[in-house]
């Protein structure tokens, strides 16, 4: 009863963590002015489509968008979760854009969450299928998951710009997470990594795994670059080529980096059509290039990578009521980002201290209390 | 014992230390190690408190007093037991002569040696014992023990065990009323088993004879207060997750003009009281029971008001530590305010005059000077407080440097300003609040360092300062002569006595004390160690906000620039000190502080150039500006990307340094340097607590060797802290098995069903301590982790923690709940925990209380208690079907759980629900109607019922027909058809019809079936239709009326209809009646012709016509001969004899088996007599014959 008063949020940036929180919070969002000065103003594809997604997980919730798409009006349900869901995530974000909202989502929904997701599996703007499998998983560990339910299976693959991959992804709920002391960043014991083809020579695959090798050896030696070639349906619309890393370190932390190459999106090749129609990089380049990727994430310290340092601070922030403390490199814009909107909405703030003998940054939070409440009692 | 022995003289063999064996050899490792220890202990600062300040809060940390709750019937005088305990509890004589059958106020706080404990009465309706239920810790139940049990005792009973069961003990009283000891004993034993029973086997009661004028035995209230002393009190899960405050002071803080305006205006109240449950942040919402839900407009930390006496070991408490603390109570004359001191005079005393006798008055002897002065400051004070307030505001500012104020403001322009100050507000103010006297003796303290050091700052800039305070003062005091401030509350009178500066002092001696000598300790410091120290000491006694203090020390960097060196010298220090604020800000700051902190950045920038420092502070802080002052800058619509990587500025890391830089970063690296990384940060976050090392270290060069220095201390230090931490945890465990193996207290009355109960107990509370000591643990975790925090980041963080006397503003409470308040019913302040403000359908699983007399009606209002709140709903009750669907249920079933889907606050799964329908008073029977739990809650209820429809064709087409008063509606064919597709389905087996199509008229269904029906059949559709629960609550507002009042919200049904005298409606086609069926009457069978004529002969049907007339045989009449008439007369006389004499003779047959029959029962008589005198006979020989041969063998 009575009128739903509504958080007031403009621009479009966040929108994850926005809709997220204000999901688990259950606090109701307006958002305006979203692109209101671009030439195609209003709601991308991918957020429309990730809005779609929040309706499908939750139970009751109410979304409204003006006609130009500019106004966003969300008033969020229960979650709900549940099985037998497919999702078609589109072809302008990749899978990974989605999965991470979707992993919180799932832990705190009322029932197991298993889910399809279509569309693109690789993607050099986001964090690949792999990489959640190898990184963000183990990483859901250290907040009291219970790694056996949690599952992704990369039934195709697709690279933009047509897609085509297909991922099953289960998610185990959970009452609630459990605080963390996660400082010790350990030393790399093991690199691992896979390497994918798509509609391309397997040779390219060889090549990225060789050049990676090639600047870890001096480094490590328990170095190992799986292979997964795939062909015909399993190999999605589009050629492409990829390769995602990951270090793990004595003390359990898992640091992660990858990319993709495939051709840009159709709406994106009017920009490069002034410069020419621009060739791939070499496969030799891109595993070199990543491999450089992953040791800078490595000299930068911290538990986890750049990359999953949002999901780290969520993490910490639904906390039950108790002190978290964790370690990351240098802070990304992602994750500082992440640290006002749960300031905003769950009125967390961390204790950020550099740690300059390191070149890392710790940050200590008071939970939020937050427990999964449309979990049903027995 | 040991010093009695020496003075006797007595010679007793010394002890021998053991040179060899096991524990030789512990002795010597500990010597070594303790030895080794010495040597490596290069720091000896680590074993001490690093820091004033963390001492201090460690010490502080204490727990909130626990809360007694007594209760009892009307009739059973709870106040009587009450003012005992206190009695004895605290020994306070005074208290006792105050003759306190009548103290009626809610709370009292009372002291013991190492526990606090707050008595609160329950009040005596069903509201104030639902919200006592959700804050005691402890329940006295009270019971006439000449009485027996009574309803209250029981429901209440049964409040506590939906809201969580904290312990409870009975108390029987009125015992003296027995004069027969064996009746006593008999009902004590009959009561105990009866508690026992509702509790568990072996649950204290505790007995207490009769008053003994007017009080009851010393001894045994001293027992009872023994047993309260050394409860254990189990971690409820409800109050663990919420923060809650028990208030025990109440004050109306509405502007007085605004009442007189306005009598019914909604005014500003402050709450005062323990913060238990959990840590409760600023921006929390609350329930205040009874009143509704409200945002907290501040909270502020109050100095404890019975704060535990210090640890020294000694029996008893002394007559200065024998503190008791119960504002409301109508006793002690004190109360302490953030920025106030209440005191109380009684009426009478109160004279007003401008003599200066005024002093006896005040009956504080000791300073009878201070209190002249005031009572006269009081009589001429005149600015409301808040006024007075932000006047010290001001002031602070003074004492900071001005010109940096100034300075700043140059860079940020004129609207920034006030945003500053709102950022130091809070702070400010919570360290007003919470130290009073301690933010006093802070500011001082800066401005006696202010005065010492004088270097760069010059004396110009001081005296303004102070001349700026002076000019306040007086500005307060010549509006302070205006009004004077006198609070009427409940019929009380009391004014408050703002002190100005000079009063303060003298006025709280005790602590002043400790103020001037912490106060000559800084002084000395800054004398010593001048400037560079300053910064050190500001941190330390949190005065100013760390950016403000920023400004200052930017600004003293430009001010003296004269002598670098020093400048220099510190900056290390500094700079790693300031980039962990700016970081926070730059995350979380406002415009403001991210433009000022990106000017500090700058100037860092600058400065390390000059000084070749940059490896160490450049990088990070300065990338995440850059990127930062990206996202700030205005573009609201950026990619929602948190992969980061730049391809393009990658090094080569195929070159040989670039490599090596992360070499050790790898299990092939140097080991060593990985684990001094990990650990490095907590000994240099350990190091930055500490009074700087650093002055001395000049170049970059030498301090890193200091660094690693420092780094190799570090780990061991580390080392030894966490030896430190595991001997305490080991400790915490023993203590925790040890108390398990040994439950606190072992009566005589557990000694007859002793094995069951020991078990349950010594596992209940080995649970509890597990349970306990994980909460523990966790707690003490946490406590280190934000003990190195300031105060204010350490609120923000975490907020105010449990055991903190609290002061909540809240704003716009109705004013009934201030002309209602009665201080007999406590108020309770509850946290809103996360989603639980939102409104919508709950799912609980209820029961029917197997006391209350009815079933309950679906859709009639009831009352029921969720976590803190109390509302009026409608539920509607289902059952769970087989296949998972929510079936309506018109009535809860009579003896099993139902489900209840009702509208109302969520509350989260798990929580306990009291359900009540009646409340008033005068109500026999049990209250308490059902009790459930929370299952889950959801937006939209989903519960079903059947629906029946009957129609009766209009056409019948061949498998269709046109069913016509099914439905009254197209709209409703519509609905019922699109629900119905897959039910009819199942129905096809019978004669059930299954229905498809569109419709022809209004109403009219087109059905198709699976046979075609008859214009005679009756159509019938079954089907399930949804259930609209309601959408209605109404919170309680029973604050907010009289108390005596009877709460009157929605009324049920049949309330209604006897009010109004309706009789209930009755539905002639739903009752009952005789069913009859009347014979069916089938039509005869006709055979058609041809199969007639088909049919042999036999079988055909013969067309036999009807004979009118008789037959001839049947119509003749016989006529006799006269000799035929004899002989037939004969044999008729001849019949008649036989038969008489047949008669007689059955009759004589009769009468001779009588008595044969006879005969024989009388000898059947004689034979069982004789046959039993044999039968004796015989036995009797035989037993001879037995005995004889016994005799024989034994023989």
């Amino acid at each position: 009863m009575g009128k739903i008063t509504y958080k007031r949020l403009k621009g479009s940036q966040n929108m994850r963590q926005r809709l997220l929180l204000a999901t688990l919070k259950s606090t109701p969002v307006l958002i305006e002015d979203i692109h209101a000065g671009d030439t195609l103003p209003g709601l991308r594809p991918h957020e429309i489509s990730l809005l779609r997604l929040f309706e499908k997980l939750t139970d009751d919730c109410l979304i409204e968008i003006n006609e130009t798409g500019t106004k966003l009006k969300y008033k969020p349900g229960i979650i709900v979760g549940g099985s037998h869901l497919v999702h078609d995530c589109g072809f302008s974000r990749a899978i990974g854009y989605f999965l991470e909202p979707l992993i919180l989502l799932g832990l705190f929904a009322r029932k197991t969450l298993v889910i399809i997701l279509k569309g693109i599996t690789n993607d050099s703007k986001d964090p690949s299928v792999d990489t959640f499998r190898s990184t963000t998983f183990p990483l859901l560990r250290h907040f009291g998951v219970p790694s056996e339910g949690l599952k992704l299976e990369i039934k195709s693959r697709g690279v933009s710009p047509h897609g085509g991959g297909e991922v099953h992804l289960t998610i185990p709920t959970v009452q609630h997470l459990t605080a963390t002391m996660w400082t010790d960043e350990g030393m790399v014991k093991r690199i691992r990594g896979e390497a994918f083809t798509t509609r391309v020579s397997i040779q390219l695959g060889n090549e990225m795994i060789y050049a990676a090798r090639g600047i870890f050896n001096r480094l490590l030696p328990d170095v190992y670059i799986a292979s997964d070639y795939r062909k015909r349906l399993e190999a999605g619309n589009s050629p492409g080529y990829g390769i995602s890393l990951v270090a793990e370190t004595t003390s359990g932390c898992c640091i992660s980096a990858d990319t993709t190459v495939s051709y840009p999106r159709g709406d994106e090749e009017e920009d490069i059509e002034d410069e020419g129609k621009k060739e791939l990089i070499p496969a030799a380049d891109v595993g070199e290039k990543l491999a450089s990727v992953l040791l800078e994430e490595i000299e930068k310290g911290g538990v986890v990578d750049s990359t999953h340092q949002g999901l780290l601070f969520l993490l910490c922030a639904l906390c039950p009521k108790d002190v978290s403390k964790v370690r990351v490199g240098k802070l990304s814009p992602y994750g500082i980002e992440t640290l006002r909107e749960i300031r905003d909405f769950l009125d967390v703030q961390f204790v950020i201290k550099p740690d300059p003998s390191t070149g890392t940054v710790i940050l200590k939070c008071w939970g939020s209390g937050m427990k999964n409440l449309s979990r049903k009692t027995t | 014992m040991a010093m009695d022995s020496g003075a006797d003289g007595q010679s007793h063999k010394a002890h021998r230390s053991r040179h060899s064996g096991a524990s030789a050899k512990k002795k010597t490792k500990a010597r070594n190690k303790d030895q080794n220890s010495d040597q490596k202990q290069q720091n000896p600062k680590a074993f001490a408190f690093r820091s004033n300040a963390k001492a201090k809060r460690l010490q502080s940390r204490a727990l909130p007093p626990f809360v007694v709750v007594v209760q009892g019937p009307p009739q059973v005088d709870v106040s009587l037991n009450f003012s005992s305990c206190l009695y004895v509890f605290i020994l306070f004589r005074k208290a006792v002569e105050l003759r306190l059958p009548c103290l009626m106020w809610d709370s009292l706080n009372l002291l013991g040696k190492q526990r606090r404990l707050q008595f609160v009465e329950c009040p005596n309706d069903i509201n104030g014992m639902i919200d006592a239920a959700k804050f005691a810790d402890l329940a006295l139940l009270l019971i006439d023990g000449s009485y027996g049990f009574e309803m209250e005792t029981f429901e209440f009973l049964n409040i506590l065990q939906v809201h969580g069961f904290p312990k409870v003990m009975g108390v029987l009283t009125h015992l003296d009323n027995f004069e027969d000891v064996k009746k006593l004993k008999k009902t004590k034993q009959r009561l105990r088993h009866r508690f026992w029973t509702e509790i568990y086997d072996g649950a204290k009661l505790f007995y207490l004879s009769g008053l003994i004028h007017g009080k009851y035995p010393k001894r045994e209230v001293h027992n009872l207060a023994r047993f309260i002393s050394v409860m254990k009190f189990p971690p409820l899960l409800w109050r663990t997750s919420h923060p809650y405050i028990l208030v025990d002071r109440f004050e109306d803080v509405t502007p007085p003009e605004r009442v007189q305006m306005n009598s019914k205006c909604d005014r500003n109240v402050t709450l005062y009281g323990y913060l238990r449950g959990c840590n409760l942040k600023k921006g929390t919402k609350v329930h205040i029971a009874g009143v509704g839900d409200f945002s907290l407009a501040g909270v502020t930390g109050l100095s404890d008001p019975c704060p535990l006496p210090s640890a020294a070991k000694k029996k008893g408490l002394r007559g200065k530590e024998k503190l008791f603390y119960a504002p409301m109570s109508g006793f002690g004359d004190l109360l302490y305010d953030k920025d106030a001191v209440y005191i109380n005079i009684n009426d009478h005393f109160v004279q007003y005059s401008k003599v200066d006798e005024m002093g006896g008055t005040t009956n504080k002897g000791n300073k009878r000077d201070v209190g002249e002065a005031l009572v006269k400051s009081l009589q001429t004070i005149k600015n409301p407080i808040d006024e007075k307030l932000e006047k010290s505001k001001i002031s602070l500012f003074s004492q900071n440097p001005n010109s940096s104020l100034e300075a700043e403001d140059h860079n940020r322009g004129s609207d920034e300003a006030p945003k500053l100050i709102r950022d130091i507000e809070p702070l400010k103010q919570y360290q007003s609040n919470g130290e009073e006297d301690e933010s006093e003796f802070d500011l001082d303290g800066s401005e006696s360092s202010d005065q010492d050091e004088g270097v760069s700052e010059g004396a110009m800039l001081k005296n303004e300062g102070r001349n700026f305070e002076e000019g306040n003062a007086d500005a307060s005091e010549r509006l302070g002569r205006v009004k004077e401030q006198v609070e009427f509350h409940n019929g009380r009178k009391r004014r408050k006595a703002i002190f100005g500066d000079g009063v303060d002092h003298s006025n709280l001696k005790s602590t002043d004390e400790e103020n001037e000598g912490d106060e000559d300790d800084d002084d000395d410091d800054d004398n010593n160690e001048g400037e560079d120290d300053r910064s050190n000491e500001d941190n330390e006694s949190c005065s100013g906000s760390e950016f403000s203090e920023g400004d200052e020390e930017d600004l003293k960097s430009e001010d003296g620039m004269g002598n670098i060196s020093k400048w220099r010298a510190s900056l290390v220090e500094r700079a790693s000190k300031k980039q962990n604020i700016n970081l926070m800000q730059l995350v979380y700051g406002k415009s403001t502080s991210t433009l000022n902190t990106s000017a500090n950045e700058v100037k860092d920038d600058s400065e390390n150039e000059e000084s070749d420092e940059d490896e160490f502070f450049k990088p990070k802080g300065q990338r995440a500006k850059n990127s930062i002052e990206g996202l700030d800058g205005g573009n609201i619509n950026t990619e929602d990307c948190s992969k980061s990587t730049k391809f393009s500025e990658l090094k080569n890391w195929k070159e040989e340094e670039v490599y090596e830089s992360v070499r050790d970063r790898f299990v092939t690296g140097d080991w060593s340097k990985g684990a001094l990384r990990n650990q490095m940060s907590e000994a240099k976050t350990e190091e930055d607590d500490m009074d700087g090392d650093f002055e001395d270290l000049e170049t970059g060069e030498k301090y890193e060797s200091h660094q690693k220095d420092d780094s190799s201390n570090g780990g061991i230090q580390k080392e030894d802290d966490d030896a430190i931490e595991e001997r305490r945890l080991k400790k915490l465990a023993l203590r925790a098995k040890f108390d398990a193996q040994y439950p606190f207290i072992k009566e005589e009355t557990d000694k007859q069903n002793g094995g069951k109960f020991h078990r349950s107990q010594a596992n209940d509370s080995g649970y509890y301590d597990k349970l306990k000591e994980e909460t523990e643990l966790q707690k003490q975790i946490n406590i280190a982790e934000l003990e190195d925090l300031d105060e204010t980041t350490r609120l923000e963080i975490e907020g105010f923690r449990t055991g903190m006397y609290l002061r909540l503003e809240v704003q716009d409470v109705p004013f009934e709940m201030i002309e209602y308040f009665d201080p007999c019913h406590p108020i309770l302040v509850g946290g809103i925990g996360l989603g639980e403000e939102n409104i919508g359908y709950m799912q609980t699983r209820l029961k029917r209380h197997r006391w209350h007399k009815k079933v309950l009606k679906t859709r009639d209002p009831i009352i029921v208690s969720i976590g803190w709140r109390r509302y009026q709903t409608t539920p509607v009750y289902a059952i769970e079907d087989q296949n998972g669907r929510h079936r309506m249920l018109k009535y809860t079933p009579e003896h099993m759980h139902c489900l209840a889907m009702f509208w109302g606050p969520l509350a989260p799964p798990k929580t306990g629900v009291l359900a009540v329908q009646n409340l008033s008073n005068n109500q026999a029977a049990f209250r308490i109607i059902a009790t459930a739990y929370v299952l889950e809650f959801n937006h939209a209820a989903r519960i079903v019922k059947k629906i029946k429809l009957v129609g009766y064709p209009c056409k019948i087409f061949k498998k269709t027909a046109l069913i016509k008063d099914m439905f009254t509606s197209d709209l409703e064919v519509a609905r019922g058809i699109r629900g119905q597709v897959k039910k009819a389905a199942k129905e096809e087996i019978g004669n059930q019809p299954k229905k498809k199509g569109g419709q022809a008229r209004e109403g009219i269904a087109r059905c198709t079936f699976e046979d075609r029906i008859l214009m005679s059949d009756i159509v019938f559709l079954r089907a399930w239709t949804q259930v609209e629960v309601p959408q209605f609550y109404n919170p309680l507002t029973t604050s907010l009326q009289p108390r005596q009042k009877t709460w009157q919200g929605m009324k049920t049904v049949a309330e209604l209809r006897r009010e109004h005298n309706l009789p209930i409606p009755v539905n002639k086609d739903s009752l009952y009646k005789l069913i009859e069926r009347k014979p069916r009457n089938f039509n005869p069978l006709v055979i058609p012709k041809a199969l007639q004529a088909d049919l042999p002969f036999e079988s055909k049907p013969k067309n036999i016509p009807h004979q009118k007339r008789p037959l001839l045989e049947d119509r003749r009449a016989v006529v006799m001969e006269p000799h035929e008439r004899k002989v037939h007369a004969l044999v008729q006389h001849l019949q008649l004899i036989r038969n008489d004499k047949m008669k007689k003779r059955k009759l004589k047959e009769e009468q001779k088996r009588k008595e044969v029959e006879a005969q024989r029962a009388k000898d059947e008589q004689v034979l069982r007599k004789r046959r039993r005198e044999e039968r004796q006979e015989r036995y009797r020989e035989q037993d001879k014959l037995k005995k004889k041969i016994r005799r024989h063998v034994e023989a």
